[in-house]
């Protein structure tokens, strides 16, 4: 198989995932919600949230086939990696359209009952179990443990290392040996790990949002998603961290020339494959078992309308951040995809984004000047 | 797979039958605070919140219905200071068991405020039949269910 066939395969497995999760989306969420817009239970089930839908597959599907067209012309052309970036870029940029499109019309289809729901919100008298959070926060401690353990052993593996040592590009070429590039997995391990564990403990305390009038219903629904999902981040993060761990561990290989490059590649990818692949069956079984927020397990209660932050159109932006300076919680159902979002108008979520992207910053930063060899 | 789907129907219906909620609107004139005390305190006085029972603390309420904290925590106070609630440092906050005798003051003062509200409906048109149904009822609904729930 040539070169340039594995290339079109890939463009066109791409397509067909990315294809397949905008046409899923829709029909995923919470009852009441439209394209990231809340416009009422009513509407979804009527003429005009069916024709909204039915217009999204079309226009996907057609985003799909030009994708394809014009990545494959350009692989067909002699340029098979430009066809493949091209046709992704592509089918991304029109998605991105054809959602702000399709958002704009559903906020078109908001009713005045749907937009006073906004005013409405309920809650349970229950205390909320912290068990919930109790694998997520031993994740984060066992993400914060390995990674500060991954440090120390690229630290002191470094003076073991003769002056001069194999180069990440080509382990036959020695090379000046840097403590940039022995250090800055292990610490990015360390800084996001136990972020994405962190995320999972907050996901285990995001708010529900309860239907009116069914509120039993509505909160078993949730608490059953919620559960499920702060699982499944906790475990991403442990394989993240696993995944960064041995990423560090054979470079530092490389490094005391233990190992071949060759040989550090197949481990490292085997276990990306396998972060990918797990993490992307569990979202899988999530949703297939739950829907966006426990939607597939609000039977019973659909009839009841969505109240507080979900109902709540004016946080919203493009229905997809939502800013509430005045809502103590810091993170919330999304109402288009799959999970929780974090409350961009709470200080302390915004403290902890912008520490994290400064991390990330930093690191990057340090690994381009360091000289990364 | 049937009987999962049995037990998650029958374990629904317990459920939500069991839960309290809370409920706020904000297009109401009412303070959204004053919302969630009449609430309790009907609660309370139903028998629906028997005296131990702990109530979620202030962060979580006040996170659930998206609202200030001192929202949540100015309601818990107001039905402390009226005798519904016990907010202890560590265990947080706790349905208060009722008095079992009331006091010459809180005797006269209740009454003052019962035919305050009453005074009010009739002026505000509520016919004398109207007014003697809905008091029976609302008599009921707070005698009726906590003797229902001392019985039980």
């Amino acid at each position: 198989m040539s070169e340039a066939t594995v290339v079109n395969l890939f463009l066109m497995v791409r397509v067909l995932i990315v294809g397949a999760i905008l046409l899923v989306i829709p029909h995923i969420t919470r009852k009441g919600l439209l394209f990231g817009v809340y416009v009422g239970e009513d509407v979804v089930k009527g003429q005009p949230g069916r024709q909204l839908l039915r217009s999204w597959r079309h226009r996907c599907l057609l985003a799909m086939l030009l994708s394809l067209v014009i990545g494959l012309g350009i692989s067909v052309a002699g340029a098979p990696v430009a066809g493949n970036l091209t046709g992704t870029a592509v089918l991304l940029l029109v998605a991105l359209v054809l959602y702000l499109q399709t958002y704009s019309k559903a906020r078109k289809l908001v009713t005045p009952t749907a937009e006073g729901q906004a005013e409405i919100a309920v809650a349970s008298l229950e205390i909320r179990s912290t068990r919930e959070a109790g694998f997520a926060k031993l994740a984060c401690a066992i993400c914060i443990g390995t990674g500060l353990g991954a440090v120390a052993y690229a630290v002191v593996a470094y003076f073991e290392m003769p002056g001069m040592v194999p180069t990440m590009a080509d382990s036959d070429v020695l090379g000046e040996k840097s403590i940039i590039t022995f250090i800055i997995i292990p610490l990015l391990n360390l800084a996001v790990s136990p972020f994405l564990a962190l995320v999972a403990v907050m996901t285990a305390g995001a708010k529900t949002t309860l239907r009116g009038g069914s509120g039993g219903h509505s909160k078993e629904a949730q608490d059953a998603f919620r559960v499920a999902y702060t699982n499944l981040v906790s475990g991403a993060a442990l394989l993240f961290c696993a995944f960064l761990t041995l990423l560090s561990v054979q470079i530092v290989r490389i490094g005391l020339s233990e190992i071949e490059l060759i040989h550090a590649i197949v481990s490292v990818g085997v276990a990306a494959g396998v972060l990918v692949v797990a993490s992307a069956t569990g979202v899988i079984w999530v949703v297939k078992r739950y829907g966006q927020g426990g939607a597939f397990r609000e039977s019973g209660s659909v009839e009841e309308r969505l109240t507080g932050s979900l109902a709540d159109n004016s946080h919203w932006l493009m229905g997809l951040f939502y800013y509430n300076t005045d809502d103590p919680s810091m993170m919330i159902e999304k109402r288009f995809g799959v999970g929780y979002s974090f409350n961009y108008g709470n200080r302390k979520a915004q403290l902890m984004l912008l520490t994290v992207l400064a991390l990330w910053v930093g690191l990057s930063v340090l690994a381009l000047v360091g000289g990364m060899t | 797979m049937i009987a999962t789907s049995f037990i998650d129907t029958v374990y629904l219906l317990v459920y939500s039958t069991q839960m309290l909620t809370v409920t706020i609107d904000r297009s109401l004139q009412d303070s959204v605070y004053e919302q969630v005390a009449s609430q309790i305190r009907q609660l309370v006085a139903s028998g629906a919140l028997v005296s131990g029972t702990t109530l979620p603390p202030v962060r979580q309420l006040a996170t659930e219905l998206g609202v200030n904290l001192n929202t949540v925590a100015r309601a818990y106070r107001l039905l402390k200071a009226e005798g519904f609630l016990v907010i202890r440092e560590r265990a947080g906050v706790s349905v208060a068991a009722p008095a079992k005798a009331i006091g010459p003051t809180e005797r006269a003062s209740g009454l003052h405020e019962l035919r305050t509200a009453l005074a009010r409906l009739r002026q505000a048109g509520m016919k004398p039949d109207e007014l003697r149904r809905l008091t029976q009822r609302e008599l009921l609904a707070v005698i009726g269910t906590s003797e229902g729930a001392t019985n039980e």
